[in-house]
């Protein structure tokens, strides 16, 4: 039965409204199964999560504990290594975002032309994100360590360290190894997406552009930059998401050290909960974490809206 | 028509070098320590090759451990979350990419608070979520959470991807007769095949070397993935980095095979344009 | 006779014989399997094997009793066993390092094993050690430990020959001056130091070795840590790293780094306990390295310290006499000689010292230690609320800060013993 092309009978009133809700109800099935499986899976475990922010919780007990109101909140508000920690993850965060988008676009660009080998080294440069992290994390301390890796003495040939010592010793720099391995890492992420995001923008719009005159830097900013804005909005959300969250390779490699340095909030988060055994503080940590990242998250939509009313 | 001239070539070349020299080189270390017999480990750590290869790390991860298990369960988990993940991911990405409905706000934000909460904190929760209904120390209950903790991006992206493509198109079909189910499925998912690619690939990645919920639900060695027996490797009083490496070398295998078979789709030639009049 | 009548007699044959098989399957769950969870925390694969060993002999003895062996990665096993137990998934027998007593203990999830020892023969063949040991909580036992760990000195003696040391040092002084003279080689170090996670052991013991005494605290609950016996023995570490005796990058080292150190020939000495003589043995030849008791400080004596695990039975397990069978199968005098060998424990029973195993080249080093009156076994203060906290996390970030000169060695004890006499203090009272 087409449903657009027969007329509507009005004597058949239930059917009617039967179209309707159908209709109407069509993005919530559409959506539903991802929600379901959301709400059922994750949603009250988070919920529970955040409930712990707010009660005196031990590890070993975590139903047990007494309800503090905001105590653990003013706690951190006054805790240094709270503050310490906050700041490293901004560094962390921006650098490696920065760093893994940057280098991403290029080569989500180089790989968008057509050339002789092209899905082999679509291959090649897509492998570092298939390293389980803590895998990579092991095998790029291995890398900086100066008795059994080469990087030390590169760096010092290079002029970028004074001694062939291990990067990650270094209470200054030692946050850029785990930087590095997190580049390394992460730049797949977003050379497949953005490519991917590239391949669907059709090739008679830059020829015609070409035609018109338009220079290849004119031609990116354009035609390429608009047609991968909603793609990079996204991945850009998302991954400064995971990366504020992800303390793989710092525990990995530093450990948090050397003298704290390195900690990040999630990092300082893992301590917390499992060395001090103070899960609500850990909590309340992880909450603050997370309602900056809901307001960066807010941020980034509105400008996104903003820009998206402007073209 | 020929947009570049001869310079842009060499440059594109050079850079992609670079691009591939530093992805290989830590994976390059990765198989050399993987070759590179327990005794000259850390005597010749700083050479590029060892002055003795030898496969016997190979040997024992393949005969003498639990890793052809252990790949097996990764394969199954991988390829399952990545299926549901997708299909789910399709179906919601359209669905927010398409209409704009109230509960739509409410829903993109539930899928974004998932992803901003440490995962440690609500492991505890989530296994006590599973535990009664027998999905703890299964495979079944980790492809549910690898699928429910990736869903969101990949909807996300997926969403990003319809996004490029005009709704006239599912409208012309529409007005032909057609149900928007069916317009969706014959007209708009083959053009966002480099998306459902790019989606497939990265979930398959992503549940293939998830380290946190496999060792954390699962205790037995047959319900244990690739990264958890990495972890093995780890004892006391040695990190078994011969064996280690070995293993991971060999993981690679299976990505590698996956990717190129997605490849085809994620790459899908700048002639094939998306709308052509 | 016909059909008819042979299966009327047939009739009552078979029902008794259907009657008498519905029996034996009702009566088989009846010597139910019991199936007892066990699971092991410092897992190997030799370990795991050994286990399973003891395990299958248990069985054999035990029939209609089947073990379960849960096996975790010890890098994560704290985190894995704690999110199982706060969900609920316990097991029946545990393996119980020292420094998780306390936390499992207090929280009431142990079984106290009194009533089991006091009727047990074997419990006067333990030396005095073990007993105490397994009552640091409590004054009550909750776990019977199968071995102890000595921290001893490891050296290479290729690199002792290359400096003309004759023999490894006696005293700190001579330490000191022998790291001196190994660092002068090119491209090596005398100490391979500690300076990231789990570095307290080398701490505490050069500290109590300056101070002359290992006594943590007063009786009042106050940290003796603020001496200056104890300061003196800090910073006597932080000059060796200030001094270049021990590798630069030592600052941040964790176990991984220092046995690499150590493997490849980059530091000459190392202080670990006797399960990491397996790990080297397997790495290095046995001309390469030699074991010596620790360094004796200024007043003669030395702390080197000890740790130990144990078996412990979950209070909710519901077959906690068949846990203690298990537990005298792994840990009588045969069991524990045969899981010592393997795990490089040194023995809880006064007998078995004199066992041939003991008397290995290299383990003659613990021996030594343990004969020598100056060198006294020191049992660090792991059942004490918040060590865990201490160790990994407050004594990490201060002596690395003390380390590279952000703080001095006597504001860092200052840390300590604030922290310390707190947690003592806390337990004290909430007792």
């Amino acid at each position: 039965m087409s449903a657009a092309s027969q007329p509507i009978r009005g004597a058949n009133w239930r059917g009617l409204s039967w179209r309707r809700v159908l209709l109407a109800s069509e993005p919530y099935l559409y959506t539903l199964p991802a929600v379901l499986l959301i709400c059922v899976v994750m949603l009250v475990p988070l919920l529970i999560g955040l409930s712990y922010a707010f009660h005196d919780v031990s590890l070993l007990n975590p139903s047990g504990g007494e309800f503090i109101g905001l105590e653990h909140f003013r706690e951190l508000n006054a805790d240094p290594a709270f503050w310490n920690a906050l700041r490293n993850t901004v560094t962390w965060t921006v650098a490696s975002v920065t760093l893994q988008f940057g280098f991403g676009l290029v080569l989500a660009l180089l790989l968008n032309r057509l050339f002789p080998g092209r899905a082999l080294i679509q291959l090649l440069v897509f492998l570092p994100w298939a390293i389980p992290s803590f895998l990579s994390g092991l095998n790029w301390a291995w890398l900086f360590n100066p008795v059994v890796g080469p990087l030390p003495y590169w760096l010092k040939a290079l002029g970028v360290l004074a001694d062939a010592d291990n990067l990650l010793s270094h209470p200054r720099h030692a946050l850029w190894g785990p930087i590095i391995a997190n580049v390394w890492w992460g730049i797949p992420f977003f050379a497949i997406t953005l490519l991917a995001a590239l391949q669907s923008i059709p090739a008679d719009i830059y020829e015609a552009a070409a035609i018109d005159g338009a220079g290849p830097w004119v031609r990116f900013r354009r035609i390429t930059l608009p047609f991968l804005a909603p793609t990079m909005a996204i991945t850009i959300l998302l991954r400064t998401v995971w990366i504020a969250n992800f303390a793989d390779l710092i525990v990995i490699m530093t450990k948090g050290g050397p003298a704290d340095s390195t900690q990040i909030l999630a990092s300082y988060i893992f301590t917390q909960a499992f060395q001090r055994l103070d899960f609500g503080y850990a909590s309340a940590v992880a909450t603050v974490l997370l309602a900056l990242l809901l307001a960066y998250a807010m941020v980034l939509m509105l400008l996104r809206a903003a820009l998206a009313r402007r073209n | 028509m020929e947009l570049h001239g001869k310079g842009y070539w060499a440059m594109h070349y050079l850079l992609l070098a670079a691009f591939v020299v530093f992805a290989l080189f830590p994976l390059f270390w990765l198989l050399k320590v993987s070759i590179t017999p327990n005794d000259l480990l850390y005597s010749e750590g700083v050479r590029l090759w060892p002055s003795r290869a030898s496969a016997a790390h190979y040997a024992s991860v393949i005969a003498h451990s639990q890793f052809p298990l252990f790949f097996r369960n990764s394969v199954i988990v991988a390829t399952t979350t990545a299926l549901f993940s997708t299909l789910f991911a399709a179906a919601a990405g359209y669905g927010f990419s398409r209409f704009q409905f109230r509960a739509k706000y409410w829903i993109v934000g539930l899928m974004l608070i998932t992803q901003m909460f440490p995962l440690v904190m609500i492991i505890a929760p989530i296994f006590r979520l599973l535990k009664p209904l027998g999905l703890t120390n299964s495979l079944t209950g980790l492809v549910v959470v690898y699928t429910a903790f990736n869903v969101p991006f990949a909807s996300f992206l997926m969403q990003s991807f319809f996004d490029a493509i005009p709704k006239d198109l599912e409208e012309a079909a529409m007005l032909d007769g057609a149900n928007r189910f069916a317009a969706f499925r014959r007209i708009i998912v083959p053009l966002t095949l480099p998306g459902l690619a790019a989606t497939v690939g990265f979930v398959f990645t992503a549940a293939w070397s998830e380290l946190l919920f496999a060792l954390m639900l699962n205790s037995s060695s047959a319900a244990s993935t690739f990264p958890v027996g990495l972890l093995a490797f780890v004892s006391k009083f040695s990190v078994d980095f011969g064996q280690m490496m070995a293993a991971g070398v060999l993981a690679l295998l299976p990505v590698c095979l996956f990717f190129v078979f997605i490849q085809r789709y994620l790459v899908q030639g700048l002639t094939a344009g998306a709308v052509k009049g | 006779m016909s059909a008819q009548t042979l299966k009327i007699a047939a009739c009552p044959r078979i029902a008794a014989g259907l009657l008498i098989a519905a029996c034996l399957l009702a009566a088989a769950p009846g010597h139910a399997d019991t199936t007892l969870k066990l699971v092991e925390v410092l897992t190997s694969p030799e370990r795991t094997e050994t286990l399973q060993s003891l395990v299958n002999a248990f069985e054999k003895q035990n029939p209609g009793t089947h073990v379960e062996i849960t096996s975790l990665a010890w890098s994560s096993a704290f985190e894995k066993f704690a999110t199982m137990v706060s969900a609920g998934d316990t097991p029946d027998v545990v393996e119980m390092p020292d420094r998780w007593l306390s936390l499992y203990a207090k929280n009431g999830n142990l079984e106290n094993l009194e009533p089991y020892l006091a009727q047990w023969s074997e419990t006067k063949g333990l030396n005095d050690r073990a007993l105490e040991i397994a009552r640091a909580v409590d004054k009550t036992a909750y776990l019977l430990p199968y071995g102890l760990y000595l921290r001893a000195l490891f050296y290479n003696k290729t690199l002792f020959k290359q400096a003309g040391i004759a023999a490894p040092p006696k005293t700190m002084e001579e330490f000191r001056d022998d790291a001196k003279k190994i660092a002068a080689l090119p491209g090596k170090s005398g100490y391979c130091l500690r300076g990231g996670p789990g570095g307290l052991n080398a701490w505490i013991m050069f500290g109590a070795a300056m101070a002359g005494n290992n006594i943590f605290f007063r009786p009042d609950g106050s940290s003796t840590l603020n001496d200056p016996g104890w300061i003196k023995g800090t910073a006597w570490t932080v000059t060796l790293y200030k001094d270049g005796l021990a590798p630069r990058d030592s600052v941040n080292w964790g176990f991984n780094e220092i046995v690499a150190g150590f493997y490849s020939g980059t530091c000459a000495m190392v202080d670990q306990d006797t399960d990491a003589l397996i790990a080297i043995a397997e790495r290095m030849k046995p001309d390469q390295f030699g074991v010596a008791p620790m360094p004796k400080g200024p007043s003669g004596k030395a702390y080197p310290t000890v740790g130990y695990v144990g078996w412990s039975i979950f209070k909710s397990s519901l077959h906690k006499d068949l846990d203690w069978k298990l537990i005298k199968a792994l840990d009588d005098p045969a069991g524990n000689l045969i899981w010592n060998k393997r795990v490089g424990a040194l023995p809880i029973y006064k007998a078995a010292e004199q066992a041939p195993f003991y008397s290995s080249d290299q383990l003659k080093g613990w021996f030594q230690e343990l004969a020598d009156p100056d060198e006294v076994p020191t049992l660090m203060p792991t059942n004490l609320p918040g060590f865990a906290y201490f160790a990994d996390s407050l004594v990490v970030r201060t002596g690395q800060q003390a380390l590279l000169g952000q703080i001095s060695p006597e504001d860092m004890n200052k840390q300590w013993a604030v922290y310390l006499t707190k947690a003592k203090q806390k337990q004290l009272s909430g007792k």
